[in-house]
């Protein structure tokens, strides 16, 4: 019995060593990765290709903007999953730890989707001052994603506007599943559209048409990968917050009901009329 | 019939009742007693499924829920523009069930005033109307809330006829400040 | 009554912007693109204006509550959103009537822009509708509403610009063809979610 408490304790002494190698090695790769971003040889095609390299940091943000801004509108169809999506059948059995669980998903990933988006516009910025010679240039995509971040930031501004939990959750739920139509249309449909695709100076088909190859290309899929594991590091952890907030909100209430505060409650008891003669 | 487990409600980071559990069966009337802001009126609405609820569950009587439950509230509003029928009529259609429009406002003598808009209403009236509309369905649980508050006499009657028609159905809960409203039930719930 | 303010609000809005850009282009002879552009301005604006307030009236009269104990979400989202396109599509032809009519400009092809003009203005009143629902409990409903549903529509426009300019002369057919498919598939899309999108939330 000793011998397995022992095993156990040193089974998660190793599990914490393990975490703290990988945060290492995670650190010396990105450490790799900056300098790489910097001595890879330029790529063909641009009109400052040395300039250009901020393309290896930019190209991973849109990538996970989008997915992240799909996986929340997915969250909170689990979400509304875990209710009842036909409102005539009040199910006993509703889960609510299910749906906090869910929305607490669907939010964490929107706020760093809206992270990347902001770095998505911030780094297509600098590359449209370097390359176009202007730091807005109306640029089909450069409108597009503005119009996704505008998506974004409305989802915020509905979340804020509900006090209440409940609302808040369903109606930023609702929200992020209408989103999804026009978001895959702004950054799949929209840019290739024949006549905008002839207004942009925007590459469209660089990883598609194979432009970016040899060590360019594995450097932007080294940074890629890199990224992805950050972003998953980070979702974890918000939604690691989100949980300890509301075990903490439940503690609270546990220690309202012991104190001198408790929550209104009742109990039913038969009515009891007095007499009248 | 109605079963009520564990119900809680927090709003705006306050709990505005919790671990409520309670269970009714055909011909119980539960009456709801408690301070102004107690929040008898969300009790009523969450159990009705109008207003959702934080923990707990409710469990209705079987049924689509436009026609096996009802709520007549005082603050519930009317649409100005339409006439007293024209309610009756909208309220059927949208329910599916058979508008009944005669009887009711015989019921809650209202056939005087069958054309005129629900804006020139007084109070009292607007309630008869919200109470027939309640009872347009034969609904198998019925909630009030405050449903004596504008009725004259007259109306108070109305009142103890409609419960009495609605434990013979089903079940009824009142939310009162009123406590002479407790001969309306045989159970009461005193929200502290 | 509502339902007559809410039209003539919609019609008024259209003649005095329709007023106002030819106004401010009283000198110039405009190319499609930019009418079709400043005509999807228009049309976007009425509708976030005038639509969402099919909803924010129920919560603001205090008949929601009404509603949400008597009517199944999928009736009230279908009630709602009919009436919707039916003011959008009148203000929307209304409103491209004049337009054309005041900056005399001439139709290449006019089913493409019945179609464009159809099919927006559905999509229009079903993702404005939508909106109105969702921001309808908030205390800043009004501006939330129109603030929500903007970012969701100008993906609408840019297809209804392109679909537009086409149907007056400028750009290749197939450019205007896309649009008017894609708008199809919008509108289709907006009102086919919208109702199961609105039932999730409608006790919320």
């Amino acid at each position: 019995m000793c011998d397995v408490g022992y095993w156990a304790l040193d089974l998660c002494g190793g599990l914490e060593k393990l975490k703290t190698i990988l945060r290492t090695l995670y650190v010396l790769l990105m450490g790799v990765a900056i300098v790489w971003s910097y001595t890879v040889p330029d790529a063909v095609g641009f009109q400052k290709p040395g300039m250009a390299r901020i393309f290896l940091w930019h190209f991973p943000c849109p990538m996970l903007a989008v997915f992240l801004l799909m996986y929340g509108a997915w969250c909170a169809f689990r979400m509304f999953q875990s209710i009842s999506l036909s409102p005539f059948q009040f199910k006993a059995e509703t889960n609510y730890d299910a749906k906090v669980l869910w929305d607490l998903r669907s939010v964490a990933a929107m706020e760093i989707g809206y992270l990347f988006c902001l770095l998505t516009m911030a780094t297509g910025i600098l590359f449209s001052e370097v390359q176009w010679g202007a730091w807005w240039s109306w640029d089909p995509r450069q409108t597009s994603f503005l119009i996704v971040l505008l998506i974004y930031a409305a989802y915020f501004a509905l979340r804020f506007a509900y006090s209440d939990g409940g609302k808040r959750a369903a109606f930023s739920g609702a929200y992020a599943l209408a989103t999804i139509v026009p978001s895959l249309f702004l950054v799949f449909v929209f840019p290739r559209l024949p006549y905008i695709k002839s207004l942009s100076l925007h590459p469209s088909d660089s990883i598609v048409g194979g432009l970016i190859k040899g060590q360019y290309g594995q450097c932007v899929c080294f940074i890629l990968a890199l990224v992805t594991v950050l972003t998953v590091y980070l979702f974890k952890m918000r939604v690691q917050v989100g949980l300890l907030e509301i075990g903490l909100e439940k503690r609270n209430g546990q220690l309202e009901n012991l104190g001198n505060n408790p929550a209104p409650t009742g109990v039913v008891r038969p009515v009891y009329l007095p007499k009248s003669d | 019939m109605l079963k009520v487990d564990r119900l809680g409600k927090k709003y705006g980071g306050r709990w505005i009742f919790r671990e409520l559990s309670f269970e009714l069966n055909t011909g119980d009337r539960l009456v709801i007693l408690g301070r102004n802001g107690a929040g008898k009126s969300t009790l009523l609405r969450t159990i009705a499924g109008l207003t959702a609820r934080t923990e707990g569950s409710v469990e209705l009587p079987e049924g689509d829920s436009r026609l096996t439950i009802s709520l007549c509230a005082l603050e519930q509003s009317l649409y100005g523009q339409l006439t007293v029928a024209e309610h009756l009529q909208l309220t059927a259609d949208l329910r599916g069930c058979p508008a009944r429009i005669d009887e009711l406002l015989l019921k809650v003598n209202l056939e005087y005033a069958r054309s005129k808009p629900t804006s020139q209403l007084s109070t009292g009236m607007k309630a008869r109307l919200k109470l027939a509309m309640a009872i347009q369905s034969n609904p198998k649980a019925l909630f009030l809330d405050e449903p004596g508050a504008g009725l004259d006499e007259e109306g108070h009657i109305l009142i103890d006829q409609i419960t009495e028609e609605q434990a013979e159905r089903g079940c009824l809960i009142v939310a009162t400040n009123d406590p002479l409203e407790r001969r309306l039930a045989n159970l009461e719930l005193q929200l502290v | 009554m509502r339902s007559q303010s809410g039209l003539v609000t919609g019609v008024l809005f259209s003649v005095v912007t329709v007023y106002a850009i030819s106004f401010a282009t009283l000198s110039e002879k405009l190319h499609g693109t930019v009418v079709a552009g400043l005509l999807w301005v228009a049309l976007l604006f009425s509708s976030s204006a005038s639509l969402p307030r099919i909803f924010l009236a129920e919560e603001e009269q205090g008949t929601a509550e009404l509603l949400r104990m008597v009517g199944r979400p999928h009736a009230v989202f279908w009630g709602k959103s009919l009436f919707n396109c039916l003011q959008s599509v009148v203000t929307g032809i209304l409103l491209c009537v004049l337009y054309l009519g005041f900056t005399s400009k001439s139709v290449t092809v006019p089913w493409l822009l019945a179609v464009c003009l159809i099919a927006g203005c559905l999509s229009l009143a079903g993702a404005v509708t939508l909106c109105g629902a969702i921001a309808s409990q908030a205390s800043n409903r009004a501006v939330l509403s129109a603030a929500i549903a903007v970012p969701l529509l100008l993906p609408l426009v840019s297809l209804g610009v392109s679909g537009v300019r086409v149907a007056l002369g400028d750009g290749a057919a197939s450019e205007g063809n896309g649009a008017a498919i894609g708008l199809i598939g919008y509108a289709c899309a907006t009102l086919a979610t919208g109702p199961w999108i609105f039932a999730a939330v409608w006790k919320s």
